[in-house]
């Protein structure tokens, strides 16, 4: 990617979302018009269903795809949008008889469905609100659980309150009011929305806290915050999408909301692609195509000349044999993990020129000074990190040594707060961090790279480095500004639009690095950046940190097994051996400490001959262990 | 290509479809075959059309009118059943027969009921689907006059204490032990206790625990439970040594149920129908056994049947097929003629007045004869 490429990718990169959003209207209008052109009224009723049924999957995805959580609980806001808008639409005669019991405050109102929707959508939200305290704070199937218990104890209420929901009778007089322009128009409104939450800066970092939580945290975003806005946009839409599922039936019953409905809905977002709205449109639309071509043979008849018997229960074994299949060869769904539509990078907006001005190097941090004091911590009794003291200032590389298992990663691990200390405490600049929350960290100026690659696989290299400067508190351009200025800065502006799991090895490490300058730290802590690089990768980084350090006056706290990279670059050596502080100093002191010979070569060896030993080592790239 | 190949083909099916003969009387049947409402429909569905062939062969309904029927899946799912339902209108359909249960029954019945046209349920047995309009009926005895027949039943024998295990789960399950609590009192007996239980639950020790502790304890028990709800529950409470009187309702009149052996021997239950010998229903299961090779093993199949007759007198009523003459020709028919047994709409809210069975099971599988009887329609608990 040239220069004038980068420079227009976030130019491009919103234009590739409109488009992406255009393509996932225009899908769902395309399937409309051939519905109701080729099959008249009939095609028009499947158009009004499987509207109203992307309505209700999109609202589905909103949370599932944003957080990777499957909930089985949004049926229960379902139910809670289709009987609060039956009852307040329903004509007072009807609901007279049909609810003698009604409580008085429920009763003859008589609303227009357009009426009723937002009181709907605010007793969705609020739902949402009283039940995601507890869902968000859970991930995965621990999540997944609790949405099910939440829609067994809402359909278990539904049941028992009969003097609203007629108990496990049927609820009727719902005035069936949607049709095909209500129903499209609710589908594109929710397309509309949720791509826009997706592509929003809370859906970015919902999507970062969905690929890593941990890394997400790091770099500021609270993943369960991001959950909790999922889960209540997602329910207050669902509920919508239940106030018009329950027009479009005119009757119901608790049952109409409970397991059937809910798995139907779950098969049809895995179908076409929990990751993406296009993947909840294209699955409806795959599955009510196949589910009503199907049907059409199911009752027997006559086929280009042929007899076809009546074979019924067609649709549900064709429904079965499509998700094994999606499942066998697309596990990611049929439109993957990616929006459908091109990519920022896509040629069709090669001629799209206007361009962002990368943000200019920022001024060089105040002082500040990194402070550990006595930070200790155990796993099951093993002692990993003890009695840690030591400071990394800024304008400094501190480099942070030791064997493998000394307890370098745990310490960084305890800095930042993703361990809680045992006993001890970090200081930045006076300010005691074990006092704020883990998140806040990253907004106190303290930026890291993990061990282990942890990027946020289902992002592009851009939107990696994005949704740390927004979590940075960068907006809009700025935002756009300052990543293309870290992306410049690392030779990653060529993979910009490339999604990150799909970056070498050498590059996945820069951008992990970019990742966390942008966020413009005071102290920038490395664990082990230069890992798995070859030596002129190595050689490269650390001319950057370098340039960085000088530029920025920003410290660093170095971790690597490259002893030769980590003497390069720091100015204080610290190290570590079995968790405990067993020198620190300038490094050619502590290259010739005793206690440092000992624990990376053994006892017995002089300091004469590590050097020796070091010297031979130099060219293969310094020390592993 | 293959989308606009299955367009073409699809589009032919449909246009093949409605090319019948126009003098037909068209009949919409909401049939699932599959799902939680197939094996009511599927054995509704078998017994229709199988009386619906015999009427065609004499020349139709009263040998005037034949019979199209257009026959729709909605895999007892409820937005199905509305979309087929819809179709069924465009296609013609003058009657529409819908699914054995209240849900999709109503929803049906609210789409037709713009044009008045009659729609009856397979054999849902909730009082409440009728209320939705004129034009809706049922065909089964319902809930009400199950459990009335069988509280009447129950105080003759001399039961005076009731314990009620019922399901807010669904509208029979629940629907069921209420009314029959509501006849029972009504005839001086006492509802010594009552416990709840979910739909597929796999442990009533609690409730068997409960029931055993109950004071005072119940000379009957009573349960609208059904498989495998009913199976667990008779088993946990034989195993804990309770040899109470159980009743349940017509949905024990299943092979499965009588052939749960020694535990279910005694247990009473309703039903539509009995085939006595010599009688109506036991030449209809043979006449059916020996045209499909399929024994009819429930009463599904014969009240199916006796849907094609209550249409057919209706339109004979009506002296037309016009949807709102027909609808109130079925009305007020008093004393209908059907092979599970005579119907009356006449002077009720729709849902049928029929004679109610009330049958034993057997240790040996066997299922006893032990009263016929119609509910009083004046005494009949209120939905």
């Amino acid at each position: 990617m040239s220069d004038a490429a980068l420079l227009a990718h976030p130019a491009r990169l919103r234009a590739a979302n409109l488009a992406r959003t255009l393509v996932c209207l225009g899908l769902l209008g395309v399937v409309v018009a051939l519905l109701t052109l080729v099959f008249g009224r009939a095609g028009e009723r499947i158009a009004v269903q499987m509207c109203v049924n992307v309505a209700a999957v999109v609202a589905l995805g909103v949370f599932c795809g944003n957080t990777g959580t499957v909930s089985f609980g949004h049926g229960a806001f379902m139910a809670i949008g289709a009987y609060l808008s039956g009852i307040l639409t329903m004509p007072a005669s009807v609901q007279r008889s049909a609810l003698p019991a009604l409580p008085g405050f429920l009763a003859g109102h008589e609303l227009s469905l357009w009426m009723a929707l937002p009181v709907v959508a605010l007793a969705g939200l609020v739902f949402a609100a009283l039940s995601g305290a507890a869902i968000a704070r859970l991930v995965g199937a621990s999540a997944a659980i609790a949405s099910l218990g939440l829609l067994i104890i809402t359909h278990g209420v539904a049941v028992g309150a009969r003097e609203i929901t007629r108990g496990s009778q049927t609820f009727f007089g719902v005035p069936r009011v949607v049709d095909l322009p209500l129903a499209f128009g609710a589908a594109v409104a929710f397309i509309i929305v949720a791509r826009a939450y997706r592509e929003s800066a809370m859906g970015l970092f919902s999507r970062a806290a969905r690929d890593d939580a941990d890394a997400a945290a790091a770099l500021g975003i609270n993943p369960r915050r991001t959950r909790f806005v999922g889960w209540c946009l997602s329910g207050a839409l669902c509920a919508v999408a239940g106030a018009l599922y329950g027009h479009m039936l005119g009757a119901f019953s608790p049952a109409s909301f409970y397991l059937s409905l809910v798995f139907a809905h779950i098969a049809m977002m895995i179908v076409g692609g929990m990751a993406s709205v296009g993947g909840a449109v294209a699955g409806v639309i795959g599955v009510t195509l196949l589910q009503d071509g199907v049907r059409q043979f199911e009752g027997g008849g006559d086929l280009l000349g042929f007899a076809l018997p009546a074979v019924f229960g067609l649709t549900t074994v064709a429904l079965g044999l499509a998700i094994l299949l999606v499942i066998w060869l697309r596990p990611m769904g049929l439109v993957g993990s990616f929006e459908l539509g091109p990519g920022a990078g896509a040629r069709i907006f090669d001629r799209i020129t206007a361009r962002t001005v990368p943000a200019a190097s920022p001024p060089p941090v105040p002082d500040a000074i990194l402070v550990a004091e006595g930070l200790s911590k155990s796993f099951a009794g093993v002692k990993a990190v003890v009695d840690m003291s030591f400071e990394a200032p800024t304008g400094r590389v501190t480099g942070l040594i030791g064997p493998n298992g000394a307890g370098k990663s745990t310490l960084v691990n305890l800095i930042t707060r993703q361990y809680a200390a045992d006993a001890g405490r970090t200081l930045l600049s006076g300010r005691d961090l074990g006092k704020i929350s883990r998140e806040a960290v990253a907004r106190a100026g303290i930026s890291r790279s993990f061990q282990n690659l942890r990027l946020f696989r289902g992002l592009t290299v851009y939107e990696n480095v994005l949704v740390a400067a927004l979590a940075a508190g960068h907006r809009g351009r700025d935002a756009a500004a300052v990543t293309l200025r870290e992306l410049d800065a690392f030779d990653l502006g060529a993979l910009a639009a490339t999604r990150a799991e799909a970056l070498p090895y050498g590059a996945r490490k820069r951008l992990e690095v970019a990742r966390s300058l942008v966020q413009d730290p005071a102290i920038l802590l490395l664990d082990e950046p230069a890992a798995g690089m070859n030596p002129a990768e190595t050689d490269d980084l650390a001319d950057r940190l370098i340039r960085i350090r000088d530029t920025r006056g920003i410290g660093i706290l170095l971790i690597d097994h490259d002893l030769r990279f980590v003497n390069r670059l720091s100015n204080w050596t610290v190290v570590m051996n079995r968790g405990t502080l067993i020198a620190q100093g300038r490094p050619e002191d502590v290259r010739a400490d005793p206690a440092v010979i000992e624990a990376y070569i053994g006892r017995g060896r002089t300091a004469a001959a590590v050097a020796a030993t070091e010297e031979e080592t130099t060219p293969r790239q310094g020390v592993r262990q | 290509m293959t989308f606009r190949t299955l367009l073409l083909t699809t589009t032919s099916a449909m246009v093949l479809a409605g090319a019948a003969g126009a003098e037909d009387y068209v009949i919409g049947v909401m049939s699932a075959q599959s799902g939680y409402l197939a094996p009511y429909d599927g054995p509704a569905y078998a017994g229709f059309q199988f009386c619906i062939d015999k009427m065609n062969a004499n020349g139709g309904l009263n040998g005037t009118h034949p019979v199209r029927t257009i026959v729709k899946d909605t895999r007892s799912d409820i937005a199905e059943g509305v979309k087929v339902v819809q179709e069924m209108i465009d296609d013609g359909a003058q009657f529409i027969v819908s699914s054995a249960d209240a849900d999709p029954t109503i929803a049906a019945a609210q789409i037709t009921m713009a044009d008045g046209i009659p729609t009856m349920t397979f054999a849902g047995t909730a009082p409440v689907l009728t209320q939705v309009g004129d034009h809706v009926f049922g065909s089964y005895p319902a809930d009400n006059q199950q459990a009335a027949v069988l509280a009447a039943y129950a105080r003759e024998q001399g039961f005076a204490k009731v314990y009620l295990v019922k399901s807010p789960d669904s509208a029979y399950t629940l629907g069921g032990p209420e009314y029959f609590g509501t006849a029972f009192e009504a005839l001086g007996g006492t509802i010594v206790g009552t416990s709840n239980y979910s739909l597929n639950q796999p442990d009533f020790s609690a409730i068997v625990t409960t029931i055993k502790a109950a004071e005072p304890q119940p000379d009957v028990i009573v349960t609208w439970a059904w498989e495998p709800d009913f199976p667990a529950f008779i088993k946990a409470l034989r195993g804990a040594g309770v040899a109470t009187q159980v009743m349940g309702g017509d949905v024990l009149d299943t092979p499965t149920v009588r052939g749960l052996g020694d535990v279910v021997d005694g247990v009473m239950h309703t039903s539509g129908g009995f085939p006595d010998e010599g009688s109506a229903y036991a030449g209809f299961i043979a006449e059916f056994t020996a045209a499909t090779g399929t024994t009819p093993d429930n009463n599904y199949y014969v009240n199916g049947c006796d849907i094609a007759h209550m249409i057919e007198q209706a339109v004979a009523a009506a002296g037309t097929t016009e949807p709102r003459a027909v609808a109130a020709a079925m009305a007020g028919i008093e004393n209908g003629k059907g092979v599970m047994s005579d119907f009356t709409f006449k002077g009720t809210d729709r849902m049928p007045l029929r004679e109610v069975v009330v049958a034993r099971i057997t240790g040996a599988g066997d299922k006893e004869f032990v009263l016929r009887a119609t509910a009083d329609p004046a005494t009949l608990p209120r939905p």
